[in-house]
């Protein structure tokens, strides 16, 4: 169907003589909410862009990765997409997403090397480049300034170390009137592997070697706070949305999660929120964080990759607004206008540049599971942390050597 | 041509007809989606190869693969546990409801009909209450146990590994008992009165009567409540999506939900069609003893 109209508007061209271009109209897959991202920059595009019309459609977050690989298989895939960081290798890897490097060694907007290590990394695979990063995020400590003081704790010293971290949630932990000490996620998904890796960066390990002394040292730490109730054994099971969500309530007095909170944080928390890099293992430990958001791609197949380059560089143009405007961290080394909670956002900016991408590897979806299996499994003294480790390291090895 | 027109309009023609129309639907809709997930089973699946039939058979490989991955004891004995627990609670306490609106009291009826509710609800509604009942730090259910005095700490139904599975059950029977109650009075009403009155006259107790006029007379009901119970158990996927997702550390996972881990969460398409195949197996030798307990079914 779309090649008949295709044809038609060809022929109708020809008739006519007329010079004028048809305007071309890119079809776009996004995430995002009628209120978010890609929606409010539609018109601002196409506003600057008159020849080129975009049509967007919604897929949800957890479809993405299927409906993709279906529509590529079908022929039925979009001109760009987005697709979250650790996802790109596996489309890379298979050949569908377009090589970007020529278009940006030449590009006037978008300056690869401005870009982050860690989001760069993301869109890399074999050497070439298969995405603009739309933004970034990425995961640090939320604090209650207020009952910093109220239990004698100075709310211009947060935790630096893990020691600290831990000191901390035990004065501010107070069971009689349902506060913890500390609020995190280690639930069974990517959000778990998520905000576990930074950690197991910094004791010593990552992805593709987990069973280290570090790995036993994070999952006995993360142990001691759910065993002695100093996090809710809940952590277990909520997301990290969830679990911030009890820190704005003031159920829990510190929280381990990323910037896209600040919004409703904004409207929920009635008390000083503020925040700090994420605690080190101890004193000049090399510092790590998790890299999260997505990217914006190409398909291979696309019919119109010149026009959707256009778009993908007026996207990276507005890197300087996403703060402000989508509650992303921007990607690449520009100056942000503005920043709200400027304080806050330069935590965040500052944690950017330790962010590591998860993988890349294009079976990334096994690799998390079983870092989270692992963390489960350790949590809940089903194995301890050194047997779960090993058994986690073995599957990933079955991946990376298969 | 006329006399095809006839036959179809009025006469053996017409049966083959509907006939074929019911073969074509179950073909398209059962049997097609059946074979194609068995052959799945039997090939290596991504994602990318979904839409081909051109893909690498591997035998049974598929199979050992699923028994040898170390959560295959868990899963099947979770599973165990789910079916046996749900379907003995959901028909126990059903059939005691039944029992108890066949009595006449005012108002029996609309009762009855009001526990129909819970079975109306989508599960992954009923799923997000019980969540909420069910949480570990403001859960009603642990403010009404540790206000009544019966535990001193907080249980953490949904996170702690020794119970998550036993809050999904309970959950899970709450939304199988109407169901169970609503067939099975059914049954109870089709029993004649005076079948009673006769035992009564001959001086059998209550008991005497349950056990030798309603639970033989009740043989093809509850057979048919067995059977369904076990499918639909089987097929409960929203309730734990929405409760634990099968968590934490499998504690909770069960085959229908670990199928679906299998081939939308890693993407190992052909191990997830391996399990639902093993189950579909497992459903037919139930749905057959179905078949059997309704040819049994007879008229008083």
């Amino acid at each position: 169907m779309k090649r008949i109209s295709h044809w038609i508007a060809a022929a109708a061209l020809l008739i006519s003589g007329a010079a004028q271009a048809e305007p071309v109209t890119l079809d776009i897959w996004t995430i995002d909410r009628p209120d978010q991202y890609m929606y409010l920059l539609k018109d601002e595009f196409e506003q600057a862009h008159p020849d080129i019309k975009l049509n967007i459609k919604t897929v949800q977050f957890r479809d993405m990765v299927n409906d993709l690989a279906r529509a590529t298989a079908t022929g039925e895939s979009p001109d760009v997409t987005y697709i979250d960081n650790p996802e790109v290798a596996l489309f890379a890897s298979r050949g569908l997403l377009l090589d970007l490097s020529a278009m940006l060694a030449e590009s006037k907007v978008i300056k690869k090397d401005d870009i982050f290590p860690g989001p760069l990394s993301s869109v890399t695979w074999d050497d070439k480049i298969y995405g603009v990063p739309r933004g970034a995020n990425t995961i640090a400590l939320y604090y209650n300034a207020d009952m910093f003081k109220a239990k004698g704790l100075d709310p211009d010293k947060p935790p630096r170390t893990w020691d600290e971290l831990y000191a901390a949630a035990k004065k501010l932990n107070d069971p009689a009137k349902n506060v913890y000490g500390l609020a995190f996620s280690a639930v069974a998904t990517e959000e778990g592997t998520f905000q576990f890796l930074p950690w197991l960066q910094m004791a010593g390990g990552d992805y593709n070697k987990v069973d280290t002394e570090g790995g036993e040292k994070v999952l006995n730490f993360w142990g001691k706070l759910i065993d002695e109730k100093l996090a809710s054994p809940d952590t277990l099971i909520r997301s990290q949305y969830d679990s911030t969500g009890t820190f704005n309530a003031g159920n829990a007095a510190m929280a381990i999660s990323g910037p896209w909170e600040l919004p409703r944080m904004g409207r929920e928390a009635k008390f000083d929120y503020r925040a700090a890099l994420l605690p080190v293992p101890r004193d000049g430990a090399t510092r790590a964080s998790a890299l999260g958001e997505g990217d914006n791609v190409i398909l291979a197949k696309s019919e119109h990759p010149k026009e959707a380059f256009i778009l993908l560089e007026f996207l990276y143009s507005k890197m300087p607004d996403v703060w402000n405007r989508f509650g992303f961290v921007p990607a690449a080394n520009v100056q942000s206008n503005n920043p709200n909670n400027p304080a806050i956002y330069a935590v965040f900016e500052e944690s950017m540049k330790y962010a590591r991408n998860r993988g890349p590897h294009p079976e990334w979806p096994k690799i998390s599971k079983a870092i989270y299996t692992a963390i489960q499994s350790s949590l809940t003294h089903q194995s301890d942390a050194k047997t779960a480790l090993a058994a986690a390291q073995k599957q990933i090895d079955g991946v990376l050597n298969d | 041509m006329q006399g095809i027109i006839r036959t179809i309009r009025d006469g053996s023609g017409f049966d083959i007809l509907l006939l074929g129309l019911a073969l074509v639907y179950l073909v398209a809709f059962s049997a097609f989606p059946i074979i194609y997930n068995i052959i799945m089973s039997l090939q290596t699946v991504d994602m990318f190869t979904i839409t081909s039939f051109k893909r690498p058979f591997v035998g049974l490989e598929n199979y050992s693969t699923i028994f040898a991955q170390p959560i295959a004891a868990t899963v099947l004995w979770n599973t165990v546990q789910f079916v046996v627990l749900s379907i003995v609670f959901q028909l126990s306490i059903g059939f005691g409801l039944a029992l108890f609106f066949q009595q006449d009291f005012p108002g029996a009826t609309y009762l009855r009909g009001l526990f129909l509710a819970g079975w109306i609800m989508p599960a992954l509604v009923v799923g997000a209450i019980w969540k909420w009942l069910f949480a570990g730090d403001f859960g009603v259910i642990n403010y009404v146990l540790t206000a009544l005095g019966l535990t001193d700490d907080r249980i953490f139904w949904l996170s702690d590994p020794n119970v998550a599975l036993y809050a999904v059950i309970i959950a899970n029977i709450w939304l199988g008992i109407p169901f169970n109650m609503i067939l099975l009075s059914v049954g109870l009403a089709s029993i004649p009165r005076d079948v009673y009155e006769a035992a009564e006259l001959d001086g059998a107790g209550p008991l005497e009567r349950f056990r030798s006029i309603t639970l033989p007379l009740m043989r093809a009901q509850l057979g048919a409540v067995i059977s369904l119970g076990v499918i639909f158990t089987l097929q409960q996927f929203d309730l734990i999506a929405a409760l634990t997702q099968g968590g934490p550390a499998d504690s909770s996972n069960v085959a229908q939900y670990w199928s679906w881990q299998l081939s939308f969460q890693t993407y190992e398409i052909s191990l997830g069609s391996a399990v639902s195949v093993l189950m579909i197996l497992f459903v037919i030798i139930v749905a057959a003893a179905y078949v059997r307990s309704t040819r049994h079914e007879h008229s008083y």
